[in-house]
């Protein structure tokens, strides 16, 4: 009865409907749209998570074609605002997209023709009993052709379907393809891409292999985001990047031994100095992200100022974004790359410190042990008077335990470290929100000090920016109020047992 | 699920136009819609080109799910089916209450094979039968064309004192005015009057007489498909856009 009943196929190569002949036993076959042709565009974000979800979604002339796994597939009007699937038009690939992480933007994967033919069956009432769609991709560039076949069986005449689903597979050559490798036949070039990449650790190997590996792996992440932070197609871009030199620079600054005191100085400065020039630019992106969240904090008399102070935001975003891009796109800054890329391929250059050559098994769980028992300590003494300095370096203790943990989580049972990780990720949250409230203050304040001016705009921003820091004060305070019983949850005698099982008596 | 019902107790006053016509407009709207032939002369099967079942002719039909599930046809529209039953059925109101159950056998056999239906429009035959009681009491809405001549205004009174006396709920009547031609004085006053009546009884939009649905036997489809535009094809959609608000769907759902 719909279109949601139908089934898809890929084929490899170009097949037609004309190939399916006239006559299916005692029903007509009619081919009522043969040979049109038209552009296509593919579209995916940028770690292809429509085709990991097992779809395919294409524009073509005028309209969006979500094709899902069982054979759904969803069509609507491609007309759209931006990339964003929020920006889509309502329809029902939008809804079918909704899971999509709404921060990622829909990014050309490849372009090229698509022919389109069907093929109807029909009695002699001229009933419609089963219908088939091919769709040919011919792509531009190195690629080769795919169909993509759409099987629409109507409820009743299941006969007619099964015949015309056999009727295709004897006119397709070759073997039916699976979505994942889809994008490789047709757009060779094209790379996935994973912010959390696989370093494959044996544990085995000494402690300097396993941070070369850890650094040189996220410095490819890096690298792999710069094109599209210059591009700005989303905000995530820049976000991956930073992530992935903020974890180099953990690698360097917690596998103490590891390299040399000067290179472990060099290096630290190094990835300092790379993401100084980005810090604003990410902060502003925070911020506008927030902009709705700030708006429904305040009554609507105090929003005037706030819109006054957001397009300052997004004006000096604009002008930040310019020079961040380039920097990004600049010689000095690709030579910087390309050699410390280099450096860590070979590895021959880095200085190693005493630690070295442990084993990266032991020093991960000498690592870890400390820095689990720095946390429990400092925690273990903070009640609700303790000030707020030892509740923010709680916080930094903690996430440099969850960098160490993720880190070699290779080297141990994966369900033992989720397991772990659970509780110490809601510690984490709740400390997260404390500084996130705590900083937002202070730049608002910064904001507002840096244009105490007597203009009627400042003084209506003032009053917006007045009120949204006593809210966010009386949030941190609640957050703060919820530290002891997060900590209490996360130093159970389950986890207290678990963490010495795995990091101090696995120690030999 | 939603059950409405397509009813005159007169005939040829556009009654099973009515019904594929709303029932197209319905699936169109994205409502995953069955419409039932349940009149014998009826026409709908016929209009969407879908062989009566032979296999439906057994009056037991309606006991065994299995039977009722094969019978259903895909109509040429997305979200549109058919049960091409043509017959009455005695047993119909164990049908239809089985339909409202949702632990029923029936239920869960229609849920298997597919996602709930959202809407189902029942094409009935043109007399007070033991089988339009049923239909009467299962029924939301029960639209029901009138033409604006005084054989029609007497046949509506009938239908009302029916409910009356059988104490049915009369606010579930949905009359409209079918077959209007607006250069008759007769039809400009009748309307006038029954409006008046009849307060808000009757939906607003009216439709108007016109070749174009006589043209549904030609071309074997809802008007939609070929006469979108005209004035027949914009009365089906303002009488659609009418049931959905008495039904309280939101628009496009």
């Amino acid at each position: 009865m719909t279109s949601d009943n139908s089934d898809i196929m890929i084929l490899a190569g170009a097949v037609t409907a004309e190939a399916m002949g006239d006559r299916l036993g005692k029903l007509v076959l009619d081919t009522p749209e043969a040979g049109e042709t038209a552009g296509f565009v593919l579209l995916d974000t940028f770690d292809q998570a429509v085709r990991k979800a097992g779809s395919v979604l294409i524009e073509t002339g005028g309209q969006l074609q979500l094709m899902q796994p069982g054979g759904v597939v969803r069509t609507q009007a491609a007309k759209r605002s931006g990339n964003f699937v929020a920006d889509f038009a309502d329809g029902p690939v939008k809804d079918a997209l909704s899971g999509l992480e709404p921060l990622r933007s829909l990014l050309v994967v490849g372009r090229g023709e698509l022919r389109q033919s069907a093929a109807v069956a029909k009695d002699d009432e001229d009933k419609t009993h089963a219908r088939v769609r091919f769709s040919t991709l011919v792509p531009d560039g190195a690629g080769k052709k795919v169909t993509l076949v759409s099987l629409q069986p109507l409820r009743g005449y299941e006969k007619s379907f099964e015949a015309l689903g056999s009727r295709v597979q004897d006119v397709s050559k070759g073997p039916e393809m699976e979505v994942r490798d889809l994008y490789a036949r047709l757009f060779p070039d094209t790379l996935d891409y994973d912010p959390k990449p696989d370093v494959g650790m044996t544990g085995g190997e000494t402690a300097f292999q396993a941070a070369t590996d850890i650094m040189r792996a996220y410095l490819a992440v890096a690298r792999r985001n710069e094109d599209g932070t210059i591009a700005d197609h989303d905000t995530e871009f820049l976000h991956d990047y930073r992530v992935a030199l903020r974890k180099i620079r953990s690698v360097i600054s917690l596998f103490r031994g590891v390299f040399s005191d000067a290179e472990t100085a060099r290096l630290k400065t190094v990835f300092s100095d790379l993401m100084a020039p980005t810090g604003r630019l990410r902060d502003l992106d925070v911020y506008l992200l927030e902009k709705d969240t700030y708006f429904d904090l305040l009554p609507e008399t105090l929003h005037d100022g706030l819109t006054a102070m957001f397009a300052q935001f997004a004006k000096e975003r604009n002008a930040v974004q310019k020079q961040v891009a380039r920097r990004l796109r600049s010689a000095t800054y690709a030579r910087q790359m390309a050699a410390l890329q280099a450096e860590f391929d070979g590895a021959t250059g880095l200085e190693p410190g005493p630690a070295a050559d442990r084993l990266a098994h032991d020093y991960a769980c000498e690592l870890i042990w400390k820095r689990y028992r720095k946390v429990c300590k400092i925690a273990r003494a903070i009640d609700d008077t303790t000030p707020d300095e030892d509740v923010h370096e709680l916080r930094i203790h903690c996430k440099k335990l969850r960098y160490l943990m993720e880190f070699f989580a290779p080297l141990f049972p994966a369900a033992d470290i989720k397991a772990l990780i659970k509780p110490l990720k809601v510690l984490q949250d709740n400390l997260g929100l404390f500084n996130d409230y705590s900083v937002q203050q202070a730049s608002l304040q910064d904001f507002l000090d840096s244009r105490s001016g007597v203009r009627k705009q400042d003084v209506t921003i003032a009053k917006s920016i007045g009120a949204l820091i006593a809210i966010l004060h009386r949030r941190q305070l609640e957050e703060r109020a919820r530290v002891v019983s997060s900590f209490a949850h996360f130093d159970s005698e389950d986890v207290q047992l678990a963490f010495r099982a795995m990091f101090k008596e696995s120690e030999v | 699920m939603r059950i409405i019902a397509c009813y005159s107790n007169k005939g040829g006053v556009g009654k099973t136009a009515t019904s594929v016509n709303l029932a197209y407009a319905a699936a169109a709207a994205g409502l995953k819609t069955l419409i039932c032939d349940l009149d014998p002369q009826g026409a709908s099967s016929f209009y969407f080109r879908v062989k009566p079942s032979k296999k439906l002719v057994e009056d037991k039909f309606f006991k065994d799910e299995q039977k009722f599930i094969k019978a259903i046809r895909g109509s040429d529209f997305d979200n549109l089916d058919v049960l091409p039953a043509n017959m009455t059925f005695r047993d119909f109101d164990i049908f239809l209450s089985r339909m409202k159950n949702s632990q029923s056998r029936l239920k869960k056999a229609l849920k298997a094979v597919d996602n709930d239906y959202d809407l189902i429009v029942l094409d009935c035959s043109p007399n007070i039968s033991a089988l339009s009681e049923s239909v009467f009491k299962a029924a939301e809405l029960i639209v029901v064309p009138v033409i604006p001549t005084t054989l029609s205004e007497r046949t509506l009174e009938q239908l009302l004192d029916f409910f009356k006396d059988h104490g049915l709920d009369r606010r579930k009547l949905a009359p409209f005015f079918s077959m209007v031609q607006s250069s008759k004085k007769l039809h400009t006053e009748t309307m006038e009057r029954l409006r008046a009546e009849y307060g808000k009884l009757f939906l607003d939009t009216a439709l108007p007489f016109s070749a174009d649905v006589e043209k549904m036997g030609v071309h074997r489809a809802p008007v939609g498909t070929f006469a979108a535009t005209r004035p027949a094809g914009k009365a089906y959609a303002g009488l659609w856009q009418d049931l959905q608000d008495r039904l309280g769907l939101k628009a496009g759902k």
